[in-house]
């Protein structure tokens, strides 16, 4: 769908453009904090860690990370509720602008925010215009540093490779990445209801952070569905979408406490 | 079973056999192991990209998740919960979802060695055959008196064979330990069970159909117990009922991952739990309008409240929640019973319950059921069991040692000699997969399987209402020479001969695995229902387990919970200082993910620190002893002492420091280690030290604890007393909250 927000006279179809096709909710009341949805999209997506003198830098590759901040002191403090920020997949993305190369387009089809690995060339543009700073960025080339393999036979063997998604790419030194809402998984969930010759049903998959979830407080699912479980949560009077003032659309819905 | 069947038989007979309702597994021992191939050299029943499910279970701890692992050509590519084990319910923490990163660890054992107590690990193959011989020697040549198995609490089909191998030789029963449970104090929480609610079993704590939910330190959704399960039972608290939205209120000395979810976070003074139970229930007995049962009748509120820091119109706002609650729930955790008067407190928290008529009923307290195929519930040994094996150790009463899926040299207080009494043992045998301390200080290293590469089952303690047994199958083959113990167990007992080839008259594990589970099959209220035994199995490798359909939980009897006089003693504290030091399980690390690279960048969900370890000290505190973030301290306790840099945290008791525990590891492969020396690292200053050859990665708190047990044999870690001195150095923390200070621009200001 393409929508001219400058026009006057949009709101309907920009409201219709914020709901877009994928979306998500995540319930600050019940997150737990307990980074399981981390560690599941690191296994899913093929994510390096950094190792701890780079993490210190802010180097880390974490497509979704959980913050919490402090309000008051002592006795009177409190933890905010954790909030898993991960790419908000803005209908209205202030990164894609931005790329002189074309690398992080908006997916027509799928109503994504794309990032094509091949044609990054690394200029950081994006993540330095991403009012939610999630992307991670590949310093180096993290997969191949030798202190991670063993030499076996005068060759270097890394065992942790065996591990590697083979749907998802490895990124390399110099390239900006970012949460693709488990593009892999939709696209495979579309192949299979296409050989089906039927429609992609309501929880049928899930992205990795959501489908680990012990608490289930991530629901991903189609938000041009009024039925399905996602839109009805995303509706709920306790959701909130975080910075919608700068008009980006976002499609992850928060909701509150309370 | 044991010929060969070409894959065109097999399919003629599953066929055949679909008829009969029996299905034919075809598998012989050689044949139990699907093959990894290379990508460009396929299977014939594989797809290109279509991945092949195995369910399994989960052995990071011992709640006992269900997983389901998905596989291509072989390789393990994906963890994923089991959906229909109960426990779990298809959802992962994320030390399951980083299993991989054990299995796929470069620094595991990759063959049996002679290690020779060496510092680092031997890189000389044996010869499996070799291997057999020492064991059947060490099981033949020694006094059968004087023959130990320390075990961990993960892999119970391991610990049933060492049981039954020992029981048919008349040696001592094999040890369990693992550093979860000491400081989930486990041994306390049973032991008041058994005073109050006449059973010793792990009660279960039904948080789902709860409506007010008080819990005094209890760590639950990070490592305690059954992680999964009461993340799970929180999550519909919260939000399982549209109508009502659950509250939880939590007592403890800082605010730890579970403190922080709570909607009050109430600190309290380590030590008095226990009196602030009492205290909720005279009050909540007098709001009520009754008597005041004998088990709150000794306590005075205002005391109670005057010693532990929590004011008056807190204790009477907790109690009026209480009193007026459908369904309250008051759990104890293990912080608050790992003290001296730990006891006491577990009675009084338990006590609690009885008198808010929840005991058996939903939102209330149950007694978990045993597991199937289980005879009674093994507890893993308390800190003191472990004292008194110590001592064994010590005076030579052990002569030959077998040990597996436990570091006690790291998981133990430093203070109770662990290290230093190995040395009096002339045979310690080591069954690790990773090269972690203990294995080191061994003899010979026999390594099992990763746990993804292994046949067993594990017994699900608590976390469903059900009985529950989990299986584990084989997801991929054995990544290098490793045998599965219980391989190795049966090989051995046949060389040995006599009684010992008598107790294991099995061709392999999974001839051993099948006989312990034939007292299943033909059961009708289980998750599935089978005819014989390898249908069963098939069966039992297909869904990951078996358990029982209807509920089998056991209501506690509440007929004398409330008749006991608890007294709250004054909890004492060992050794001087000005601190209490409460350590913690590191919610990402628990006991054994220090080698999980993906575990170590995993941010503390409070500090957000990764790869290192930090004591958190309150802002105030540290102004007055003009410290600051990253400065390094030194800890010092009656019993040893450690560095570690400061965090400001800005939710701790004045008096409380708090250390995660799970880092300061001296072995253990190349993640939970430093490659480097921390001085060269960041250029910065020196922080642990060279240790063989690799370097110290943080501190272990367990260094610092002394050897004080409560009544019922539990460590009382958090009943210390620790000062601080300063050294005048820094070691910048990694962490994903702040950079500054990482590029020496100096500090924020105070949270």
């Amino acid at each position: 769908m393409t929508v001219d927000l400058n026009l006057v006279g949009a709101k309907g179809a920009i409201a219709e453009a914020a709901e877009g096709k994928w979306g998500m909710t995540i319930d600050q009341d019940i997150c737990t904090g307990c980074q399981a949805c981390v560690a599941a999209c690191a296994m899913e997506n093929n994510l390096s860690f950094v190792g701890e003198e780079d993490a210190g830098y802010g180097r880390t590759q974490h497509w979704i990370r959980i913050e919490r901040f402090w309000e008051g002191e002592y006795p009177e403090v409190k933890a905010t509720p954790f909030q898993p920020m991960l790419c908000q997949q803005c209908g209205h993305a202030p990164c894609e602008p931005v790329c002189p190369v074309f690398a992080t387009p908006h997916s027509p089809a799928e109503d994504l925010n794309l990032q094509v690995y091949n044609r990054c060339v690394g200029t950081r543009y994006c993540a330095n215009n991403c009012p939610y700073q999630v992307r991670s960025f590949n310093w180096r080339d993290y997969h191949t540093i030798p202190e991670r393999g063993n030499m076996v036979n005068g060759t270097l063997v890394f065992p942790l490779h065996n591990q590697l998604n083979p749907d998802v790419t490895v990124r390399r030194r110099g390239i900006m990445e970012k949460c693709t809402f488990c593009i892999q998984r939709i696209h495979k969930a579309q192949d299979q209801a296409k050989s089906e010759g039927r429609e992609v049903e309501d929880g049928e998959f899930t992205t990795a952070c959501a489908q680990a979830c012990p608490a289930t407080a991530i629901t991903f699912g189609r938000m041009d569905h009024p039925e399905s479980l996602v839109s009805q949560l995303a509706h709920q009077q306790r959701g909130v979408k975080h910075l919608e003032e700068l008009n980006t659309l976002p499609r992850v819905t928060y909701l509150k406490e309370g | 079973m044991s010929q060969k069947i070409s894959r065109r038989d097999f399919l003629k007979l599953a066929t055949a056999g679909a008829a009969t309702t029996a299905v034919l597994t075809g598998c012989g021992p050689a044949s139990r192991y699907i093959t990894r191939e290379p990508y460009t050299k396929m299977p014939e029943y594989t797809y290109n990209g279509l991945s092949t499910y195995y369910a399994t279970t989960c052995r990071e701890c011992a709640a006992g998740c269900g997983l389901i692992v998905r596989t291509m050509q072989g390789r393990a590519i994906k963890v994923e919960g089991n959906a229909a084990n109960p426990i779990n319910l298809g959802k992962t923490c994320a030390r399951g979802q980083a299993t991989l990163q054990g299995l796929y660890n470069p620094d595991r054992v990759e063959f049996p060695v002679k290690q020779g107590r060496s510092s680092a690990l031997v890189n000389t193959p044996m010869n499996w055959e070799d291997a057999f011989q020492v064991v059947a020697d060490a099981l033949n040549n020694t006094n059968i008196s004087e023959i130990a198995f320390l075990m961990g609490t993960a892999s119970d089909h391991l610990f049933d064979m060492v049981s039954d191998l020992t029981n048919a030789v008349g040696a001592p029963a094999p040890v369990r330990f693992g550093a979860l449970s000491m400081f989930e104090s486990r041994a306390t929480l049973s032991k008041a069970a058994e005073n109050l609610l006449g059973s010793a079993g792990l009660p279960f704590f039904d948080l789902a159909n709860a409506d007010v939910v008080v819990s005094f330190s209890s760590n639950f959704l990070e490592t305690w117990l059954s992680p999964v399960a009461y993340t799970r039972g929180f999550s519909r608290m919260r939000r399982g009922n549209p109508k009502k939205r659950g509250y939880f209120i939590q007592f403890e000395s800082q605010m730890s991952q579970t403190a922080a979810k709570a909607d009050e976070w109430i600190p309290v003074l380590p030590g008095t739990e226990g009196l602030v139970a009492l205290a909720l229930g005279r009050l909540v007995a007098e709001a009520k309008g009754g008597s005041v049962p004998r088990a709150f009748s000794s306590v005075d509120v205002e005391e109670a409240s005057a010693k532990s820091g929590v004011s008056l119109e807190q204790l009477e706002h907790v109690a009026g929640l209480i009193a007026e609650a459908q369904s309250p729930l008051t759990i104890p955790g293990g912080q608050a019973l790992g003290q001296s008067n730990g006891l006491s407190t577990a009675e009084a928290v338990l006590a609690l319950n009885a008198l808010t008529d929840n005991l058996g009923k939903p939102g209330g307290v149950f007694i978990s059921p045993l597991s199937p195929n289980e005879d009674a519930y093994h507890r893993p040994a308390s800190a003191k069991e472990m004292s008194d094996f110590i001592a064994r150790m010590k005076s030579g009463g052990i002569k030959a040692l077998f040990i597996h899926g436990v570091n006690p040299v790291f998981e133990l207080p430093k203070s109770l000699g662990f290290a230093e009494a190995l040395a009096n043992v002339p045979l310690v045998i080591s069954f690790a997969t990773f090269p972690d301390e203990t294995a080191l200080t061994s003899d010979y290293i026999f390594p099992d399987h990763h746990g993804l590469e292994s046949w067993g089952y594990q017994r699900s303690a608590t976390g469903a209402m059900q009985s529950v047994l989990s299986g584990s199958q084989p997801v991929v083959s054995p990544m290098y020479d490793t045998r599965a113990t219980t391989d190795v167990l049966i090989e051995a007992a046949r060389l040995a001969g006599g009684k010992l080839a008598e107790a294991m008259p099995f061709t392999d594990e999974v001839d051993f695995i099948q006989n312990k589970l034939a007292s299943l099959v033909g059961h009708v209220d289980g998750s599935f229902i089978a005819p014989e035994i390898n249908t069963f199995s098939s069966y039992f490798q297909q869904h990951g387990g078996w358990w029982t359909t209807a509920v089998a939980s056991n209501a506690p009897s509440a007929a004398d919970a409330l008749s006991k006089g608890i007294e709250a003693e004054e909890a004492e504290f060992a050794g001087e200082g000005e601190f209490f030091f409460i350590p913690f399980v590191s919610p990402t690390l628990a006991e054994a993910g220090a080698n999980k690279p993906w575990l170590q960048e995993l941010p503390d969900p409070m500090t957000t620190v990764m790869w290192n370890s930090w004591v958190a000290m309150n802002p105030e505190t540290a102004h007055h002893h003009g410290l600051d973030n990253d400065d390094v301290v030194k800890l010092v306790s009656e019993a040893g002492e450690l560095e570690v840099a400061v965090y400001l945290y800005p939710a701790i008791h004045p008096d409380v420091l708090a250390m995660p525990f799970g880092q300061g590891h001296t072995a253990y492969g190349r993640f939970a280690t430093a490659q480097l020396p921390q001085e060269e690292f960041l250029g910065l200053v020196p922080y642990g030290g060279p240790v063989g050859d690799a370097f110290k990665r943080g501190a272990n708190p367990a260094d610092v604890l002394g050897a004080h047990f409560n009544e019922a044999g539990d460590l009382a870690f958090a009943g210390m007393k620790v000062k601080i001195e300063k050294t005048g150095r820094k070691q910048y923390l990694s962490r994903l909250e702040s950079r500054i200070g990482v590029y020496g621009e100096g500090f924020p200001e105070e949270p």
